[in-house]
């Protein structure tokens, strides 16, 4: 049936989240400039069990509490800090890398040795730039007797400089284009692996994007993810779950943005009253509670309709066509409340007194994070109108707009 | 408690046989009644008969069948979880039933927005005398009516001028109502007046004024841009003597704000509906464009030009989902007895939006196909019967207004 409220279980997690994201906002400008969170409140989110593991079953070493609860986590910590959920201790992002790609051995393995406050984990997808002459990555793995050679370079690899372990994605199959692309784990310490210098970034300051350097890496056959029976297919639903874990902090940045803006229209007064009661900011606002309504309550539809496809109880093709709404509504709905935000403020939106301008910058940001909205626009095309899903239209390749992962 | 947006199976079923009588059966009679401006009885009878034999919950057949026998929609929370909630079946079963024809929910027999203010303020006595004149139409069908705009006076409700004075045992109004639904055929209609408008709200009153009453007449009968099928007519009140049994709640109900209460109270439940038909409405244009891409173009390759179509298309849809979610949540709401006036409002105001523009980016896709080919012209009667879900029940300014005093609560006007 039709449900809206979250169980007993997941409301408890969100008011303790809630208390941190609190602590989060206090500091936000100084977690920006430290480009990190402080250590003490990173051990307090990994002791309430955010770091990537929520959603993966139990049986890969994950929390098996499903993507309801991560994306619900994920929403309330940004909250606070929409820059937060990325610099977390633990897997991150490469907990679902593993758990739609690897054996249940493979995930269970990695997640159990990145579960700490103090480790981390990475995922290095995009290139510098698309490939000249054909479809696929520039980054090559080729056999070495059992083993495998990784050489090229990977862009956008957040959180680069503090992972212990990376899913690197390569192509083992020139020829065969999108299709004949493979991932492997691998090891900070591996020979030939160097992490480029720190980009300096537009948002999301506190977790770094960079560069990864691969020059003739070898890594055993153990290292392969094989990706299930399609691969292309499983790195989608890693992609699409990510995207919504990243859609959840869109939804958080929002909130964040409305609340100020809110408080801001109240207070400051102009002609004599509240400029929140003049009808072009009182329908600005009212049209960014409306977005954030729509976002908050999509991207949660999606996820539950991802737990339930993984019982059967629902189909992946509706799974999939909810979050391509879903991720699209709310990076543009983030995107719009940090610029009315900061263009409700007025002047004193553009000062950094303010978090507002943060907002808008970290919008912008987590809208090429995962999925862009154009990318999740032409998967929901394609879903529906039912035709095949190309690897080279639904995932976000690099021929397309590269990603930070 | 779990967050979860499957339909129970019962709701399923509801929605399934909808769907397939709105497109199978209604849908190829639509473009008919719109040139014809209405619907025969006879498919009318047959309509609300298959809908009773169809035994959907109280409120499951749209605006018209909300509480057709009078009887309060409300259910124990053991039949809600069973049934789902009777009001988020509602606006599940009117989104589909608008897939077929959008006119055809305003033309069903029954109480209309009429049912909401009798059955809301209406003593027992006037609930029993009015809603009984629906119990047995086999003779012919009957209407109520809810006749609140006026020709000076439409979202600002406070303002109208039609005025009501008390003559020994009779009330007598004076006035125009105009844009009223089913207004001429209606057996009654619930008309809203004033003892003096100096008064404001608390001067209102509200009448149910039967046909036949002396003084009532109906003016003209509206061409309209769209929802052709459905009447819309202008109603005239010259010294119309309406008996005080009339007089919805009695005296005693007017001694404080109520009246104009009941006047809006209508709208907290209406507005889901009327966003659901909406973005029924906007759906049907967008699955009649998908199909129409999906034989023109190969859209699986990322060549650019198709793209730009891909992605108007998911707009369009992602835009119905937000506004469903928006509607789902507001009917929820209300099944729950938790105030929605602000989940209502952004209910109808995403989905006349959302629909509007899904009807306007179909014809663009089909191109001139959209507007002129013959076997398309459902998307021009579409992209006609939309605009106005914008308008009416509160156009999306009014909705506006609505949302930004729930934010702002010491917001009391512009």
């Amino acid at each position: 049936m039709i449900d809206f409220e979250p169980t007993e279980e997941q409301a408890l997690m969100v008011t303790a989240v809630s208390q941190l994201a609190s602590k989060l906002r206090e500091r936000i400008r100084q977690t920006e400039r430290d480009h990190g969170l402080p250590a003490e409140l990173r051990l307090a989110a990994f002791e309430m069990g955010l770091g990537g593991g929520v959603a993966v079953p139990e049986s890969h070493g994950g929390a098996g509490l499903g993507l309801v609860t991560a994306v619900l986590l994920d929403e309330t910590l940004a909250v606070g800090d929409p820059a937060a959920p990325f610099a977390l201790g633990g897997p991150g992002a490469l907990a679902g890398a593993l758990h739609e790609l690897g054996t249940p051995a493979q995930a269970s393995e990695w997640l159990g040795k990145l579960s700490s406050a103090d480790r981390c984990g990475a995922v290095a997808w995009s290139e510098p730039r698309a490939h000249a002459t054909r479809a696929g990555f520039c980054t090559t793995a080729t056999r070495s007797g059992d083993d495998w050679v990784l050489s090229g370079v990977k862009a956008f690899v957040l959180n680069a400089d503090r992972a212990d372990a990376f899913v690197v994605f390569a192509q083992v199959d020139e020829a065969a284009g999108w299709a004949g692309i493979g991932a492997f784990i691998v090891e900070r310490a591996a020979t030939g692996l160097t992490v480029g210098e720190r980009k300096v970034t537009l948002g999301l300051d506190a977790v770094g994007a960079f560069d990864l350097k691969l020059d003739g890496v070898k890594v055993g056959p153990a290292a392969r993810l094989a990706g299930g029976e399609d691969f292309c297919r499983s790195a989608l639903r890693f992609f699409v779950k990510e995207a919504l874990k990243v859609s959840a902090r869109a939804v958080g940045l929002s909130q964040a943005a409305f609340d100020a803006s809110l408080e801001y229209v109240t207070n400051r007064r102009a002609f004599g009253k509240p400029i929140g009661h003049f009808q072009a900011v009182a329908f600005t606002l009212a049209d960014r509670a409306m977005d954030l309504e729509a976002a908050r309550h999509m991207v949660r539809r999606s996820a539950s309709l991802w737990d339930a496809a993984a019982t059967g109880a629902a189909s992946e093709r509706d799974a999939l066509l909810a979050s391509a709404q879903a991720v699209s509504m709310s990076l543009e709905g983030a995107m719009r409340a940090g610029d009315d935000a900061v263009q409700l403020h007025g002047g004193a939106g553009f000062m950094r007194d303010y978090p507002v301008e943060k907002y808008m910058r970290d919008a912008k940001q987590l809208g090429l994070c995962s999925m862009t909205k154009e990318q999740a626009d032409q998967l929901g095309a394609a879903v529906a109108l039912g035709v095949a899903l190309d690897p080279a239209v639904v995932l976000p390749t690099p021929d397309l707009q590269a990603v930070f992962t | 408690m779990t967050i979860e947006f499957t339909l129970t199976k019962r709701q399923e079923e509801l929605r399934s046989a909808i769907g397939s009588l709105a497109r199978n059966v209604i849908r190829p009679q639509s473009l008919g009644w719109d040139r014809a401006h209405g619907i025969p009885e006879e498919f009318l009878l047959r309509f609300t008969q298959m809908a009773a034999s169809m035994g959907g919950t109280a409120g499951a057949w749209g605006v018209q069948g909300l509480g057709a026998t009078g009887e309060e929609a409300s259910e124990s929370a053991e039949k809600k979880k069973k049934s789902g909630g009777a009001m988020v079946s509602t606006v599940v079963a009117a989104e589909e039933l608008a897939t077929g024809d959008p006119a055809l929910l305003l033309c069903l027999p029954g109480p209309g927005l009429g049912g909401p203010p009798v059955r809301g303020s209406g003593t027992p006595e006037q609930r029993e005398r009015f809603f009984s004149v629906f119990k047995d139409m086999s003779a012919g069908l009957k209407w109520g009516a809810y006749a609140l705009t006026e020709p000076g006076a439409g979202s600002d409700v406070a303002g109208i001028r039609t005025s009501c004075r008390k003559e020994g045992r009779e009330w007598v109004l004076n006035g125009r109502k105009c844009y009223i639904t089913n207004g001429a055929r209606a057996s009654w209609n619930v008309v809203f007046a004033t003892i003096d408008p100096s008064l404001g709200r608390a001067g209102h009153r509200a009448f149910v004024v039967e046909k036949g009453t002396p003084g009532f007449s109906v003016g003209k009968i509206e061409d309209k841009m769209g929802l052709r099928a459905s009447e819309t007519a202008e109603l005239v009140l010259e010294d119309c003597r309406v008996p005080e049994e009339n007089l919805l709640g009695g005296e005693e109900k007017y001694q404080t704000k109520e009246g104009f209460l009941t006047a809006m109270k209508t709208f907290d439940n209406t507005r889901p509906l009327v966003a659901a038909m909406a973005i029924g409405i906007g759906r049907a244009a967008y699955e009649h464009a998908v199909d129409f891409v999906k034989e023109r173009y190969v859209l699986s390759r990322p060549i650019p030009r198709y793209a730009a179509i891909a992605e108007r298309l998911a707009r369009v849809g992602r835009d119905l989902a937000a506004a469903r979610i928006l509607t789902l949540r507001a009917a929820w709401l209300a099944d729950r007895e938790i105030a929605n006036a602000k989940e209502a409002s952004m209910a109808k105001a995403a989905g006349g939006q959302a629909a509007i523009k899904a009807c306007m980016e179909a014809i663009e896709i089909c191109g001139a196909h959209g507007a002129v080919a013959e076997d398309q012209q459902l998307l021009e009667k579409w992209f006609r019967d939309i605009k106005v879900y914008d308008i009416f029940e509160g156009t999306g300014q009014i909705q506006r207004i609505v949302i930004s005093k729930r934010l702002m609560p010491d917001l009391r006007s512009f």
